[in-house]
């Protein structure tokens, strides 16, 4: 037992900081603390022990389960799936009175960005007063000139203001980097701070934890307060799920109730920006960009991007949407401008920077360049705009010493021709954080990004925490650590209980409102499919289990039907599952291929896999639970054991069955709802459709297999005495308008949802989707057994084709992606 | 020199496209040494209004949206210009040396569409590059005065790159074109900015078109049956922008019609836009700068 190792837990779950190494070299958040603070940390380190009873190991994988449960994940750029969440339990304390200090720094620092940024894009003054080196400005890709003079009208350059903090050896906290372009990471904070509570809520109560729930709701009234609508709707713009953060950009507009929205869900008519929705064009008054501003109009910047929306540029600076962060405040974000900030500090605001910023040395200037020249080895490079350049292969810094001399030479002679292209920077180092690696208690340098959002007064307000990164490594104790490779929650904790810090809500109540709120034409157009391959899916597992059970003796839930298995194979070739070189294969083997199959679009993993890319962008809509269930990976398929086989098909439909019991039972019937239902009961009309003509006129065994792949045998038997015969099956399958199974069934469902849909015309004539539904509901109304023959049976499987037709032609987004880019060669 | 100018540009659609909007960069915008008289732009089908935007750099942007479907768009540009012949002082300056043009341009309090600062870092398509940054440096020193360097590079790029209007595309990378040593104006431009701004001199794209016929007993220029592109290289506060064409070797003189200038390509780009439809388009244009005298 590890009993020498002082801070190892494992035999000792309480404790865990006693013999944590507070006298570390460049200062400890821990180790510095002051005793009340020190405290708090012991106290939960004790109360995270009495959690696991099995040692840190353990409580981390407690956490890792509730993020896992969360459906917290992220994606590296290049990755195609997501990846666990790197949440380390161990919390990063803060005493109030060391949080007050940096709170203050951080709002002077943000009054001094906005002020800064409408001296850009204002009256220059700045620059023309000799403040800030022109070069310094028009060094940056997001220095558009475009937006000269297009400020906001009433609004603010930066709503949210992210910061990259470090905390030096001595405990003094500075500012690494400022991010005003996208807040990344401020879904991470939430996340975070998700998972902890799950793992150990009472813990932060008992801390006197701050929440943030305030923070964010604040931030959501600021970005709505300069709307000129008494009830805005704030979009958040996204990228689409390829993007890095896509899962933080769901995850934060399913928790602020913001519509997440693509380029292409927009569009701007005479400079407003509407969304178009399955009821029609709805204004948008206010985005959350989480867009670069030249990707944002194609028309005025890149024609290139396939990500914008052509004539966003007229509307807000047409006073008809406002942006956070408005479009061109991201120049402030080259490392060059931390140069000048202590100056800009002084001219622009009459002050001292209360948080200072790494210190740097922009080479744009002939002093600075000789002293970073000289000092090349006790100082990081990097470029100074943000922007790969000559000599560095990444954005991020280097240390001089480290740089091997081929690599020295060509950055000298790099910056002998470019000077303005490099800054030097100081190397901090960084305190250490207690932190959980491998099961031990081990001090780990960090970072802290904190957030800062303007609130409906248009003061700031600071989360009250922030998203902490440790490396796992104690390689490099310094601002040069990079990203890190840990995430931690950061805790704010006050000496006495704070009231309620719940967020201060307006006093006014919201108006009353129901349903689900707008859905985009886009999201239904998903919705729908998500429904469909969902059904397709199961369907297809419905077969191979009838396959699997003809084939062999025992209780399969389906009876074994050995007669019935070249249709069963037949059906799967014709869906696709199975390529028609399965013909005359063993039923095990043809079953394993339609389970594993993913390059043919029928088999069951390559429609998960489907399922999977449109429910992605779906994610916010669906609660946690449903979409923990879809994120499920599908069990392993073992060709030689068909008893395992059959398991892993009944382990899928009782996967579908929970999913239906999550749709049944919690979502709101709003229209998301309904296209979820539209698509699923059109893809169950084609499926019965399709084993009918198959099965429908054959003998017993075909009619017995038809009515178990439409789950109606129980009810074959308890109304007839009689083997399955055909009329009374095709009535029962096709025609019985109470069999939830049964086709007539479906088509009703499809009437009752489309009659539902809002309509775009204002003379009660029914729209074509719901015309379509209607004719063929009358047909199988006036329909009788007899008639349902194979031909028959076939135009209705055309009529239900030109249905779905008539439906993505009435409410989905009607052009592909190739819209933009048309440059044209003049020479 | 006076001329008239005619810019005939026809797009086609294999199937009609919808909610068509266009950015025109064709309306010279203000240069010394040459005067517009009479723009007229005219468009078919006419738009409902031609808005003028700001092009963001020394360029005259207009815009405008069809909102019915269209098959096909003529756009017709034309003026008369009266060009004047380059200052004599300019055959023999020399302009400071680029180490001190450097640091100049990064002092100049200047954030405008002409400033040198605005054309000293990349741009969207004329990307740093090591090798062109190398291949310059074979010909340039930092004291080199900067008329030099131009002319120098200049003569380099004519002298070792094919003109071979079918070697490269609109789109194809400088870097492409600077490999192969062959390309047209747009081309031979970009590597020309490339290599200035890897050695400090700020340089900028400017995109214009050349007399169509030569003056008795002169050759005709290469690239003068369409619209021309060359580079204008910042020259120290009392030269300012100067003109090298690289295709031809010479400076821009009154052969040349100045349209627009920014960082690159993108930034004045003749013609782009968006639509919606998935239908190909099909491009032709004539281009006439007939000498008026």
């Amino acid at each position: 037992m590890p009993q020498t190792q002082p801070v190892s837990a494992v035999d000792r779950p309480s404790g865990w900081l006693e013999g944590y190494p507070v006298e570390v070299a460049g200062g400890d958040l821990y180790g510095d603390a002051a005793q009340s603070v020190s405290d708090r940390w012991r106290a939960v380190a004790d109360g995270l022990a009495g959690i696991s009873e099995g040692g840190p190991v353990a409580v981390q994988d407690i956490a890792a389960r509730h993020a896992a449960d969360l459906g917290l994940a992220f994606r590296v750029t290049g990755d195609e799936d997501e990846r666990a969440w790197p949440l380390t339990v161990m919390p990063l304390i803060v005493g109030a009175e060391e949080w007050a200090q940096v709170e203050r720094g951080l709002i002077q620092r943000a009054n001094l960005l906005e002020k800064l940024a409408a001296d850009i894009y204002g009256p220059q003054r700045l620059v023309n007063e000799g403040h800030l080196p022109a070069a310094v400005v028009a060094g940056s890709p997001f220095f558009v000139r475009k937006l000269l003079s297009q400020g906001p009208r009433r609004g603010h350059f930066i709503n949210v203001y992210s910061v990259d903090l470090a905390r030096g050896a001595r405990g003094q906290w500075r500012v690494l980097q400022d991010r005003v372009r996208i807040a990344s990471g401020v879904g991470y904070a939430l996340e975070n701070r998700l998972a902890m509570s799950r793992t150990a809520g009472n813990l932060l109560v008992d801390s006197h934890t701050r929440r943030l729930a305030g923070f964010f709701a604040q931030m959501r009234d600021g970005m709505a307060a300069t709307c000129d609508r008494e009830q805005p709707r704030i979009a958040l713009l996204t990228p689409g799920r390829f993007n890095q953060t896509y899962a933080e950009q769901a995850h934060l507009a399913r928790y602020l109730g913001l519509p997440l929205v693509e380029g292409r869900d927009l569009s701007v008519i005479d400079n407003r920006l509407y969304v178009g929705t399955i009821a029609g064009p709805k204004r948008v008054d206010a985005l959350w960009r989480w867009i670069n501003t030249t990707s944002l109009d194609p028309l005025t910047f890149d024609a290139r991007s396939q990500i914008g929306v052509a004539n966003l540029f007229d509307s807000w600076a047409g006073g008809g949407v406002e942006i956070t962060n408005w479009p061109g405040a991201e120049v402030l974000e080259s490392p060059a401008f931390a140069a000048f900030m202590p100056r800009l500090c002084r001219v622009l605001l009459g002050e001292d920077p209360i948080l200072p910023n790494i210190a740097t040395w922009w080479c744009g200037q002939a002093a600075e360049s000789a002293t970073v020249a000289a000092r090349f080895d006790e100082l990081a490079l990097l470029p100074a705009f943000g922007m790969p350049v000559e000599g560095f292969s990444s954005r991020q810094p280097v240390a001089g010493a480290d740089l091997p001399e081929d690599e020295r030479t060509e950055l000298f002679e790099a910056l002998r021709r470019r000077p303005m292209d490099y800054c030097g920077q100081e190397i901090v180092h960084l305190s250490t954080t207690p932190a959980i690696i491998d099961g031990e208690i081990v001090p780990r340098p960090f970072t802290v990004r904190a957030f800062v959002a303007r609130t409906a007064d248009g003061d700031w307000t600071v989360m009250p925490g922030g998203f902490a990164r440790l490396s796992s490594s104690n390689a490099l104790p310094t601002s040069l650590m990079g990203a890190g490779d840990l995430s931690a929650d950061v805790w704010v904790v006050d000496e006495k209980p704070v009231g309620h810090s719940v967020p201060p809500r307006p006093a006014e109540e919201p108006p009353i409102s129901r349903g689900g709120g707008i859905l985009a034409s886009q999201a239904a157009d998903n919705l729908y499919w998500f429904g469909r391959y969902n059904e397709r899916a199961e369907t297809v597992v419905r077969i191979v289990r009838a396959l699997l059970g003809s084939s062999m003796e025992g209780d399969s839930g389906i009876e074994a039907q050995a007669g019935a298995m070249p249709d069963l194979v037949d059906l799967l070739i014709r869906f696709g599952a199975v390529g028609p070189a399965m013909k005359d294969k063993p039923a095990a083997q043809v079953s394993a291929k339609a389970l594993t199959e993913t390059r043919l679009a029928g088999g069951v993993a390559a429609l998960m896999r489907r399922r999977m890319e449109v429910g992605m962008s779906l994610r916010e809509r669906f609660a946690r639970d449903f979409w923990r269930i879809v994120s499920r990976p599908m069990p392993s398929i073992d060709v030689n054991r068909p008893q395992s086989m059959l398991s892993s098909a009944r382990w899928l439909t009782e996967h579908f069955s929970a999913l239906a019991g999550q749709v049944s039972e919690n979502m709101v019937r709003s229209a998301a709802w309904r296209f979820l239902q539209i698509g699923q009961r059109i893809e169950r009309a084609q499926a019965i459709c399709q084993f009918s003509r198959m099965l429908a006129s054959g003998d017993g065994e075909a009619l017995g297999v038809l009515l178990d792949l439409c789950d109606s045998k129980i009810i074959y038997r308890s109304r007839y005495l009689a083997v399955p015969m055909t009329n009374p099956v095709r009535d029962l399958v096709l025609l019985d308008p109470d069999n939830p199974r049964a086709l007539k069934y479906q088509v009703a469902q499809l009437v009752d949802h489309l009659e539902a849909l809002p309509s775009l015309r204002d003379d009660n004539i029914p729209e074509p989707p719901l015309r379509a539904a209607r004719a063929l509901l009358g047909d199988l109304q006036a329909a009788l057994a007899p008639d349902m023959t194979e031909a028959r049976l076939q135009g209705i499987c055309a009529q239900l084709n030109e249905l779905s037709d008539e439906i993505s032609a009435r409410y989905f987004l009607q052009f592909d992606r190739e819209e933009a880019e048309r440059r044209t060669r003049l020479l | 020199m006076r001329y008239s100018v005619t810019h005939m540009t026809r797009l086609e659609y294999a199937a009609p496209v919808r909610l068509a909007q266009f950015n025109v960069r064709l309306r010279p915008a203000a240069w010394p040494g040459q005067t517009v008289s009479d723009y007229q732009l005219s468009v078919d089908p006419q738009p409902a209004r031609v808005f003028e935007a700001d092009g963001g750099y020394h360029v005259n942007e207009a815009r405008f949206s069809l909102h019915k479907p269209i098959s096909q768009l003529q756009i017709e540009s034309r003026f008369t210009v009266e060009r004047e012949d380059l200052p004599f002082f300019m055959g023999e300056a020399d302009g400071p040396g680029l180490t001190d043009l450097r640091e100049l341009a990064m002092r100049t309090p200047d954030l405008s569409a002409l400033a040198p600062a605005s054309y000293i870092f990349a741009s969207p398509i004329a990307v740093p590059e090591h090798d062109i940054a190398l291949w310059a440096g074979s010909f340039l020193d930092e004291s080199m005065p900067v008329m030099e360097a131009g002319r120098t590079l200049m003569q380099a790029i004519h002298d070792e790159f094919a003109y071979d209007a079918k070697a490269t595309a609109t789109d194809t990378p400088p870097i492409d074109a600077f490999r192969r040593r062959h390309g047209v104006c747009q081309d031979f431009s970009h590597v020309m900015i490339i290599a200035a701004r890897a050695h400090g001199i700020p340089a900028a794209y400017v995109s214009g078109y050349l007399r169509t016929l030569p003056p008795p007993g002169h050759e005709r220029l290469v690239g003068a049956d369409a619209m021309h592109a060359w580079v204008n290289l910042w020259c120290g506060e009392e030269l300012g922008w100067v003109g090298f064409d690289p295709t031809n070797a010479k400076l821009a003189d009154a052969d040349h019609v100045f349209i627009g200038m920014g960082r690159d390509y993108s930034d004045v780009a003749p013609l782009d836009g968006t639509f919606r439809g998935s239908s190909q388009q099909r491009m032709f244009y004539s281009v006439d700068v007939a000498p008026l005298d």
